[in-house]
């Protein structure tokens, strides 16, 4: 909602760490549709649950059977599913709104990544990209497995049964690939070992169209972008590739069906790389010349305009940013511990990063006031503007005063109801059914901490029935209007009271935050009940005037 | 304007049809449940009061929340309406579980009366202004204050979310009227009536149904509709009085029209239409200010509390 005030000149890209979270040892991370919950897979077979705008936990999914670190992490379309793999070997599909688990599979290789086949509300499907062998498709109810094709010549005559209940023996040992599905999930792209993007479609198994890289490096990692227009592919040669994708969103297969029509004149390989070169087209490579970095979780950004690529190696948690044009624009630096997951939020420009040691950093743009908010006709100005004055700038009565009253259309339509589609997401017709928060049950606070305070706020109130105590700002200085920065508060005694989680956030002020503060004289970030009580001899006399204005004068002048 | 193919069906006036008297003292806010079946209503006299107003429109009480140590000035509904989050003097807000009325959560920050309250949609933050002059933005679930604003210079008398959480309005007696970027605490926009600097005080401050436009009553007898994008006032609704106390004004939509309610310290509810302006009723029968109204979420009921003299609730429908 706040889009259209928010100054678009500013870069859309977080670049200072705003925030931490920490819960256990967190391994992965993902984002649901929506952005506003984080879900993160813990060292101990845990899957947390945050909610992304109070920064606070808000569901954790555990089970007795899941006990293993877990590698990958993965929501529904709709949010109320995820599905996470462990190093048991395990996928399991949880439900999210209950806690409950839905289906656990066991696979016969550790999965790396699984993801849930984003087209369907309450998938059971799910695609998994084993740490040492093909990518599978996993049934989750019924626990089948369907291997996927990883190389051309898998596609010839000679087609290798595709075994449904077990993994046939005899296949031999791949290297890892990396899978992922399409926008709509009906189109499965594989990056394989030699470098080649295999377009496989869904229904029928069959690799459709075939897209050599170049160097023919091992493809580690392959993913779209939200929108599903832009492929990334980030290879062992130490280079991200971004493709085009041509193939529209709407009907992946059909239209690679109209493909591979117009290649009819070719056969075998050759007709494979025809088509395929008509679905994806090489439009970028990102690579560090100079350090040479193996890239670890590249992503893009949530509108598809940032391409992501995080460096974990030698213990140095760096992330890079280029535009779409290739450009290099920000190197951020973390804390002094290797990076092992990133994920950008898909609508706001937040960034999230996982270090080894399991805290996850919350990236945003740095915080600038908006001074052109503080009074209704400031403007901001790019540049120096030289100033032209009214024709009536200096009159008495200027005229501009007269028509103003007319301006006003008295028997305009307002409309107070109608509510605009969100832009960002493309189908946001069915978001009945998503699941976009997890409802917030406020936790009870310790019986005897309440105990305590009521006792001490009577008597205050006592003290002080003719007037209330102004906060000490107020009369300290001449900030009247201003708003302050994110304040380090969450000092007052006995709000903590979280007692069954370890969790804890810290909040790091951004450096003009902490400027602001010292000129404050740091006084106010601590605010305990106790201390008010120092402040009952401040001023009164404005308080008076001031309550005469509010239905509570009834109580004190009675 | 749309094309009406069929005149908007005619008006249909309120009744009278029940009084409620809940409590020893003045009554300073009363709310309907967002599902329609609990009325809230809190009073000078530090407690609240939960009736039951479903399936029949007879007013069962269900709960007494007693807690506070001193007079409740505001209340709001969780969205689930399961809690009820309370405003106080004694510069606390409190959490409760609405039907069976215990208390559930204490939110201690705040230096002077707090006055005014809401949560947000998904009702994992709520928002409270004060009589210290800030806005606060509390975690709902562990009681944390997420956010301090120091966002006017008299007392907040009103804070508002919007439709999906993202800002929040604030008014105040100084005069002005803010709204705030609910993640960050950040300034988005100051609305202040250009004619009148510093002008009278904001007395209320709300939201439109889909967050573009802004209720705005202020503390000389003018109900101003802003829209919220352009900064202009798009329409003044008159002809209650308004000079004193924080009196709500409410949007109410319905098939049968879109119309403003709002209470009055000359002891009337008064209904307009939001694009004519025209006044459509004026409800009589309270013996005091009607500080607060509040319109059912699915039918045309609306309910109104009045001050000291009065100590009702009154519960108005429409003619069948």
């Amino acid at each position: 909602m706040n889009v259209s005030i928010i100054d678009p000149l500013q870069g859309d890209f977080p670049e200072v760490i705003e925030e931490y979270l920490e819960h256990g040892c967190m391994k992965c991370i993902a984002f649901n549709r929506r952005g506003t919950l984080l879900a993160a897979g813990c060292a101990n077979g845990t899957c947390v649950i945050w909610d992304f705008e109070t920064r606070g936990i808000a569901k954790e999914l555990r089970d007795k059977d899941c006990t293993h670190p877990i590698t990958s992490v993965c929501w529904s379309k709709h949010g109320r599913h995820i599905l996470v793999s462990a190093t048991d070997r395990s996928l399991t599909l949880w439900n999210v709104v209950n806690g409950e688990k839905i289906a656990r599979v066991t696979l016969q290789h550790v999965t790396l990544h699984a993801y849930l086949h984003p087209g369907s509300c309450s998938p059971s499907v799910s695609l998994a990209c084993p740490i040492a062998s093909a990518p599978v498709l996993v049934d989750l109810i019924t626990g089948s497995t369907t291997v996927l094709p990883v190389s051309v010549c898998d596609t010839g005559n000679g087609v290798p049964p595709q075994s449904r209940n077990k993994f046939s023996d005899g296949s031999p040992p791949f290297t890892p690939t990396a899978a992922c599905f399409n926008k709509h999930g009906d189109l499965i792209y594989v990056g394989n070992s030699k470098g080649e993007i295999l377009i496989i479609d869904y229904k029928s198994n069959q690799v459709c169209g075939v897209v050599p890289t170049s160097g023919g490096a091992v493809i580690k990692n392959i993913l779209f972008s939200r929108n599903g227009q832009f492929l990334l592919t980030n290879s062992n040669d130490r280079t991200i590739r971004m493709y085009d994708n041509l193939l529209s969103q709407k009907d992946g297969p059909r239209s690679l069906d109209e493909v591979s029509s117009s290649c009819d004149g070719l056969e075998g390989i050759e007709k494979l790389k025809a088509i395929g070169s008509n679905c994806l087209v090489l439009s970028r490579e990102f690579q560090d010349a100079i350090n040479k970095i193996q890239w670890k979780a590249p992503c893009f950004s949530g509108d598809g305009e940032w391409v992501v690529g995080a460096s974990g190696s030698k213990g140095e948690h760096k992330i890079y940013i280029w535009d779409r044009a290739g450009h290099l624009v920000k190197i951020l630096e973390g804390p002094k511990e290797a990076l092992t997951d990133l994920a950008w939020h898909p609508v706001r420009p937040f960034m999230v990063s996982v270090n080894l040691s399991g805290a996850v950093y919350i990236w945003a743009k740095d915080y600038t006031e908006n001074w052109s908010a503080f009074a209704p006709d400031f403007k901001e100005l790019e540049e120096n503007e030289e100033y032209v004055e009214r024709e009536d700038e200096f009159d008495l009565v200027p005229d501009i005063e007269k028509v103003k009253e007319s301006d006003i259309n008295e028997d305009e339509e307002v409309d107070i109801l109608t509510v605009e589609k969100d832009s960002s997401f493309s189908d946001s017709d069915m978001s009945e059914d998503e699941l976009r928060f997890l409802p917030a049950i406020p936790c009870p606070d310790e019986p005897e901490q309440q105990d305590k305070y009521v006792g001490s706020s009577l008597k205050l109130v006592d003290s002080n029935h003719s007037g209330s105590p102004l906060s000490e700002e107020a009369g300290q200085n001449g900030l009247a209007n201003e708003s302050s920065p994110i304040e380090v508060v969450g000092n007052s005694l006995g709000d903590d009271t979280d007692a069954g989680t370890s969790s804890k956030r810290k909040r790091k002020p951004s450096e003009k935050g902490l400027e602001l503060q010292a000129e404050k004289g740091r006084k106010q970030p601590i605010k305990k009940i106790k201390s008010s009580s120092s402040k009952s001899s401040k001023s009164k006399n404005r308080t008076i005037e001031v309550l005469e204005t509010s239905d509570d004068v009834i109580e004190v002048l009675q | 304007m749309a094309a009406e193919s069929s005149p908007p069906p005619p008006y249909k006036p309120y009744r009278h049809r029940e009084t409620l008297t809940p409590h020893s003292r003045a009554i300073s806010c009363v709310k309907f449940s967002n599902d329609g079946t609990l009325l809230a209503t809190s009073s000078l006299d530090k407690t609240l009061a939960v009736f039951s107003v479903h399936p029949i429109l007879t007013p069962t009480p269900l709960s007494t929340l007693i807690g506070h140590s001193d007079g409740v000035s505001d209340l709001a509904w969780s969205y689930d309406s399961h809690y009820i989050c309370s405003a106080s003097d004694d510069r606390t807000l409190r959490i409760w579980i609405a039907r069976s009325g215990e208390s559930i959560k204490t939110l201690r920050g705040h230096s002077a009366f707090v006055f005014c309250v809401n949560f947000n949609p998904p009702s994992n933050l709520i928002v409270s202004g004060s009589f210290d002059e800030t806005v606060r933005v509390w975690d709902a679930k562990t009681g944390r204050c997420d956010h301090v604003i120091r966002a006017h210079s008299m007392p907040v008398t009103a804070v508002h979310f919007n439709r999906d959480g993202s800002s929040i309005v604030s008014g105040s007696h100084d005069g002005s009227c803010k709204v705030w970027d609910a993640v960050t605490g950040a300034c988005l926009k100051v609305l202040i009536d250009e004619k009148g600097a510093p002008g009278p005080g904001v007395s209320f401050t709300r939201f439109s149904p889909n967050g573009k436009y802004i209720l705005v009553g202020t503390l000389d007898g003018n109900l101003k509709l802003w829209s919220f994008s352009t900064g202009k006032v798009l329409k003044n609704y008159t002809g209650h009085v308004n000079r004193v106390y924080c009196i709500t004004a409410t949007f109410s939509v319905s098939l049968s029209g879109k119309y403003i309610i709002s209470g009055s310290e000359d002891q009337g509810v008064y209904i307009w239409d939001v694009r004519s302006k025209a006044l459509m009723q004026k409800l009589e029968g309270h013996s005091d200010t009607v500080i607060c109204v509040s319109c059912h979420p699915m039918e045309n009921i609306i309910a109104s509390a009045g001050l000291d003299n009065d100590k009702t609730v009154r519960i108005w429908v429409q003619d069948a």
